[in-house]
């Protein structure tokens, strides 16, 4: 393939680095410095999309991130597939694999030609409100349909094998774009001493320096920019992100950027290269400069391949040394379209015409042209476009002086490429980031950034200021602005001698009118993405929407990918022209994060996979691994679930170790529990007040269960706290519940009761928690300590500091099982040693470690509650049959007391938590099933209550479950009836909770 | 006090704080939370150039102290104990010898002292300290990295949005802060070198986001 419109000499580009691509299945050349959209240029690729609404042919139209057309599917493999990546942004590389998105079976035979024609007839402004919200219920018929047909790229199928990264900035000034205002903003920030950051989407710094062919200081601007690029980069302090978008200009000067690292080398990172970096910045001043960008002209036929924007034209012959076709026509409201003129000529290339809009201007491109002898036909317009797939002429005719009319005659002239240029629009896209609402400037024919509350200034084209030399001092005055205001002393520095151009007022014009009104011409697109035309706009004015953010919901105007870039204020100047306002007057246009679009992959970082989420484990972790243990997640921590063996069902699992644990004896790792040391003398008073039962008299060596409530006096967490010296305790918590339960006593502590003397430290980690429980659970224990563990000197809910295995322990002798149990805490740097020393010695006695489930099942045979599972923020004590654990004896009063005393807390039929066996005793009631009184009552049957926890019980041979009934204390031995979603029902009986050993004999021996 | 690892109830009572010897003898070897990780045979097989630099300093003892940075009798009965006064200005830290102190908060600090030396210094504590604090021994709860290395700033500018920059964090300065989705006691000790205090439970999580988020520099173990 050759590649016919590239010049021989000229550009960024590396003629010597030949590189090869596929676009839709055919192979392409391009070069080193090419983007994908140079590239595709040079070969003469004119179709690059389909467009979204009547299925258009569409070719590249501007060179940067506002393009809205070349919008390409990339990725070799379907791992690495990323769509919406603009052709214009994405660099060349070797291999690189790209596809149009909608145009099937391709963009250039497209079957959905003729049906996108029917279906854009079907398809006016306000379509999707019109015809698809009734009737409802096929909404997702016509969704998928839209989807098929509109889509603008997919998501791949695979894993993505790319790792991506994000990190932290701070700086002084962060200076967005490395234009010729920024680099002279970061010159001056980095001289004064400032830390500086500089980010530009391109793939190298210039900016609009790099598209021209200016001179700075009588020498290629391009050599300035190198020579302040090498300064920059001398300094510790100044970091330069060139291929970074900054994408979000957040509250407090908190931006993002995302950098693509390795998006121009391969389609795949080199190995253990990340492929783009999110950068989180904080900056005290940002500079913004940012830019313009051109607007096109909305003309009849505008969409046709070959229109283009005039800056774009010039950027392509001098960037990229790509001509983008042979006869060039240009439209232009303003003296720089001119350059796109001289540019094409200076190329060889035929330019057939220059429109002007306006009847006489005289600045020194004007000139410049005239002296060329380049065509210039003035006070006219190109009011329609010939061709299909590619232009092949225009209609040229004069305008009245307002530009709101055709006047004379239409003459034809034979041209493949149309440059327009309707003036620019300076990219105040971050600063309506931060809120600010942008003002219209009548001298700039362009929003301009609005009053902001952010430590933000503005240089360059952002301003509406296009010519070099004010874009460079405006850059210095930013720059000696911020270090002014970060405390450093100003800079020097020397601007460079730019060549003065004299430029003529621009007229003010965006929407060329035709022979025909509007709703009869040939489609002038607004927003090419997605398919808004000045008629459409027209419609919605007609329809009674006036203001501009109703326009553009009701058409979808900058609703594309693009967010309107190119489009918004020619749809403003439309809508004006149809109401009879002027632009200001119909509202104002406002951006929101992010500028471009963000892979998934850059947002996430590399918090995904095994750093999704921290997996907290215990000291003893390894051995359950080793086990073959299955985990379950309890918060952040990976406990285990249960210890399958082989050819085991679940089942069969947890009754093999709920009959160990009740036959003979068990081991659970309860490490994961929250434990808080609480030291002071005023600990047990605290302690009174945040639990709801009694601590006064709980003397050292002693445990004792506790409740804790909110305000509300709903239970949030238990727990068992032992007193381990007159002023020291130590607090366990749920799993789950440990960082609330610390945070809520620092809060009292520190909010509340600042008087009481009293501290608070987790020891959470440092403990590590062996469980033995079972009627062999002492003789285990016995034989590996010297203390004495009998009954007589080791009561029930006694707490002892002893050795075992060698290790200093503190065994607290409580019991989540009923049965006998002792808790081995040990520094958890020795937790793995006590417990394969346990493990050991407990072969004998068929020791049978166990998981999270069995515990619940041994549990909930001894009615004990979970919190979190047995509560849910509405229950209080008594509700749960519990208040025997609420003292209202104590002097002070405790958190929840008057919460649970409301009316609504006494009052008769609460759902209170009771028993539940079923009359099938084979039958498990689903967690989360809703009693009822009658299934065969009238509906909606009236819900008594629900079930919430649910087990087979293997020691009992039957189901047991706890659950939520109205009144359910007093309905011992009556029926409840579960429907199931089944339609069958499930029959139970009211009875305790505590189905197993109800004297509570078996944990005293 | 002489038998605090074998106080009765009474004694306990007596000492308002229960505390005890928690290292067993030298026969028993002590799991640090990377144990499983092994640095030794890391440092052995891996690589040994790299961006980044990571050794573990295990089994210290960890001492958490609580009391008023306002009572001069409590700063100097600290002082006579460890021979070093509690740093107060906020975020910073002192070093002495074997002990480094840390400034958690306004009423608290991180005391590392040699494993073997944490029951000695937490008797002198009960012996020494008046007043209303609390001395907690955390030893089993975290352990400490230390992190080095050309790329070491830049790693840790990925996991903590605090600023890194000498002029704001300069050696010396500690903060408690997030680290990725755990957190952690950074502390700086040099310009590219910072220990890390970091708890137990989520010490292989941040061993392996500090694996991933090396590649692009190399890790280098030691040990």
């Amino acid at each position: 393939m050759t590649q016919q419109n590239r010049l021989t000499s000229g550009g960024r580009i590396d003629r010597s680095t030949p590189l090869t691509f596929t676009y839709n299945g055919k192979q392409y050349k391009g070069f080193k410095g090419d983007t994908l959209a140079s590239a595709m240029l040079a070969n003469g690729i004119d179709v690059v999309a389909r467009s979204f609404k009547y299925s258009r042919p569409r070719g590249i139209v501007a060179c940067g991130a506002e393009e809205p057309n070349a919008v390409l599917q990339l990725g070799a493999t379907e791992a690495t597939q990323v769509p919406n990546v603009r052709a214009t942004q994405q660099e060349l590389f070797n291999g690189l694999v790209s596809a149009s998105t909608n145009g099937w079976p391709s963009v250039d035979t497209d079957v959905m030609g003729m049906i996108g024609k029917v279906g854009g007839n079907m398809m006016p402004p306000g379509f999707y409100y019109k015809t698809f919200m009734f009737p409802e219920s096929l909404w997702d018929t016509y969704e998928s349909m839209i989807r098929k047909a509109a889509g603008i790229g997919r998501a791949p199928r695979e894993r993505d094998p790319d790792t991506y990264d994000s990190i932290n900035q701070h700086c002084d000034v962060m200076i967005v774009g490395a234009g010729p205002a920024g680099l002279a903003a970061a010159l001056t920030a980095a001289r004064g001493g400032a830390r500086v950051i500089i980010a530009d989407e391109q793939n190298e710094f210039g900016g609009s320096l790099l598209n021209g062919t200016e001179k700075l200081d009588g020498k290629p601007a391009s050599e300035w920019v190198r020579a302040v690029v090498e300064e920059l980069s001398r300094y510790d302090d100044v970091l330069l992100l060139p291929r970074s978008t900054v994408n979000g200009y957040h509250d407090h000067n908190f931006l993002t950027i995302h950098e693509r690292c390795t998006d121009h080398l391969a389609d795949i990172a080199p190995v253990n290269q990340v492929r783009q970096r999110m950068h989180r910045v904080r900056a005290k001043w940002v500079v913004l400069a940012t830019g313009a960008h051109e607007r096109p002209l909305v003309y009849a036929n505008n969409d046709v391949p070959g229109c283009m924007v005039a800056g774009a034209v010039s950027t392509y012959i001098n960037r990229y040394g790509v001509v983008p076709g042979n006869e060039l026509v240009v439209m232009t409201t303003n003296d720089y379209g001119y350059q796109a003129a001289l540019d094409w000529a200076d190329a060889g290339r035929k330019v057939v015409a220059i429109v002007d809009t306006r009847e006489a201007a005289v600045g020194d491109r004007t000139e410049a042209a005239r002296q060329r002898g380049l065509n210039i036909i003035s006070g006219s317009a190109v009011i329609e476009v010939q061709g299909t797939k590619r232009v092949t002429g225009v209609s040229v005719a004069g305008l009245s002086a307002s530009g709101t009319k055709v006047i004379g005659s239409v003459t034809k002239l034979k041209a493949d490429t149309v440059a327009t240029s309707g003036g620019w629009s300076p990219v105040i896209h971050l600063s309506c980031h931060t809120g600010s609402r942008p003002v219209w400037s009548d001298s700039v024919v362009g929003f301009l950034p609005g009053a902001t509350v952010q430590k933000q200034l503005t240089a360059g084209g952002i301003n509406g200021q296009y010519e070099t030399a004010i874009a460079l001092q405006e850059g210095f005055d930013a720059g000696q602005k911020a270090l002014a205001e970060v405390g450093l002393a100003a800079a020097n520095v020397v601007l460079p001698e730019t060549e003065a151009m004299k430029v003529a007022a621009p007229m003010s014009l965006f929407h060329i009118p035709h022979l025909k009104p509007t709703s009869q011409a040939p489609k002038q697109f607004v927003d090419y993405q997605t398919d808004v035309t000045a008629a459409g706009i027209e419609i919605a004015c007609r329809e009674g929407f006036e203001a501009i953010e109703h326009v553009k919901r009701y058409t979808a105007m900058g609703f594309g990918t693009d967010q309107g870039k190119l489009g918004n204020i020619n749809g403003m100047a439309v809508a004006a022209k149809a109401l009879n306002k002027s632009i200001p007057e119909t509202g104002t246009t406002v951006f929101r994060p992010n500028y471009t679009p963000i892979a998934f992959g850059a947002i996430i970082g590399r918090n995904c996979g095994a750093l999704f989420e921290p997996e907290r484990y215990t000291a003893m972790h390894k051995w359950h691994v080793q086990q073959g243990a299955l985990f379950e997640d309890v918060g952040q921590w990976k406990r285990p679930w249960y210890f399958p063996q082989a050819g085991e069902t679940m089942q069969q699992t947890l009754n093999r170790e709920c009959l160990a644990v009740r036959n003979s004896v068990g081991i659970l790792d309860a490490s994961t529990l929250g434990k808080i040391d609480i030291q002071g003398k005023d600990a047990r008073e605290f302690l009174g007040r945040v639990y709801s039962n009694a601590w006064a008299k709980l003397a050292v060596g002693k445990c004792r269960y506790g409740l804790m409530c909110g305000e509300d006096g709903m239970v949030f967490d238990d727990g068992v706290t032992a007193c381990l010296g007159e002023n020291h305790f130590v607090m366990t918590t749920t799993t789950g519940g440990a960082a609330h339960v610390y945070e809520w006593l620092e809060i009292y502590h520190q909010t509340e009761w600042p008087e009481l003397e009293v501290y608070f430290n987790t020891v959470t980690d440092h403990w590590s928690t062996a469980t033995i429980t079972g009627p062999n659970s002492r003789k285990l224990l016995a034989e590996l300590t010297d203390a004495d563990v009998t009954n007589d000197d080791f009561r029930y809910m006694d707490w002892k500091q002893i050795t075992v295995a060698g290790v200093p322990a503190r065994v607290f002798r409580i019991s989540f099982t009923g049965e006998l149990s002792f808790e081995i805490n040990v520094q958890a740097n020795y937790g793995m040693h006590v417990w394969e020393k346990l493990i050991e010695a407990g072969a004998k006695y068929g020791l049978t470690p166990y998981g999270t489930e069995t515990m619940h099942i041994l549990r909930a045979e001894k009615g004990f509650i979970i919190a979190g599972q047995d509560t849910d923020g509405s229950v209080h004590p008594y509700d749960l049959g519990m208040g025997w654990c609420v003292s209202n004896q104590k002097p002070f009063s405790y958190i929840g007391k008057r919460g649970m005393n409301r009316s609504d807390c006494t009052r008769e039929n609460r759902k209170q938590l009771v028993g539940l066996k079923t009359k099938d005793p084979k039958q498990v009631i689903p967690e989360g099933s809703a009693a009822v009184l009658d299934p065969k009552g009238p509906k909606p049957l009236e819900i008594q209550g629900h079930i919430s926890s649910s087990y087979w019980s293997e020691t009992l041979g039957h189901s047991i479950a706890m659950g939520f009934i109205k009144g359910g204390l007093d309905k011992m031995g009556e029926t409840v009836y579960y429907p199931m979603a089944d339609g069958t029902v499930i029959e139970a009986e009211i009875c305790s909770p505590i189905f197993f050993d109800p004297k509570g004999e078996r944990q005293n021996v | 006090m002489s038998d605090l690892n074998n106080m009765t109830a009474a004694e306990s009572a007596a000492t308002k704080a229960a505390i005890m010897n928690q290292v067993p003898g030298s026969e028993i070897e002590g799991q640090s939370p990377l144990h499983h990780a092994d640095f030794a045979s890391l440092a052995q097989q891996g690589p040994k150039t790299g961006g980044i630099h990571l050794r573990e300093h295990k089994l210290l003892g960890h001492l958490t102290l609580r009391c008023n940075a306002e009572n001069a009798e409590q700063l100097a009965a600290v002082e006579r104990v460890l021979g070093v006064a509690l740093p107060l200005q906020p975020l910073s830290s002192v070093e002495s010898g074997n002990y480094s102190i840390r400034w958690m908060s306004p009423d608290e600090w991180l005391i590392l002292v040699p494993g073997l030396e944490t029951f000695e210094i937490e008797t002198k504590f009960r012996d020494a300290m008046p007043g209303h604090y609390s001395l907690v021994n955390s030893s089993g709860g975290s352990t400490v990295l230390e992190l080095s290395g050309d790329n070491a700033v830049t790693l840790l500018q990925k996991a903590t949005s605090v600023d890194l920059h000498l002029n704001s964090f300069p050696v010396g300065k500690v903060v408690s802060t997030l680290f990725a989705k755990s957190t952690a006691t950074i502390r700086r000790i040099d310009e590219q070198r910072f220990e890390l205090v970091i708890r137990r439970s989520f010490s292989d999580y941040i061993w392996l986001w500090i694996q991933d988020a090396s590649l692009e520099y190399g890790l280098v173990i030691e040990a």
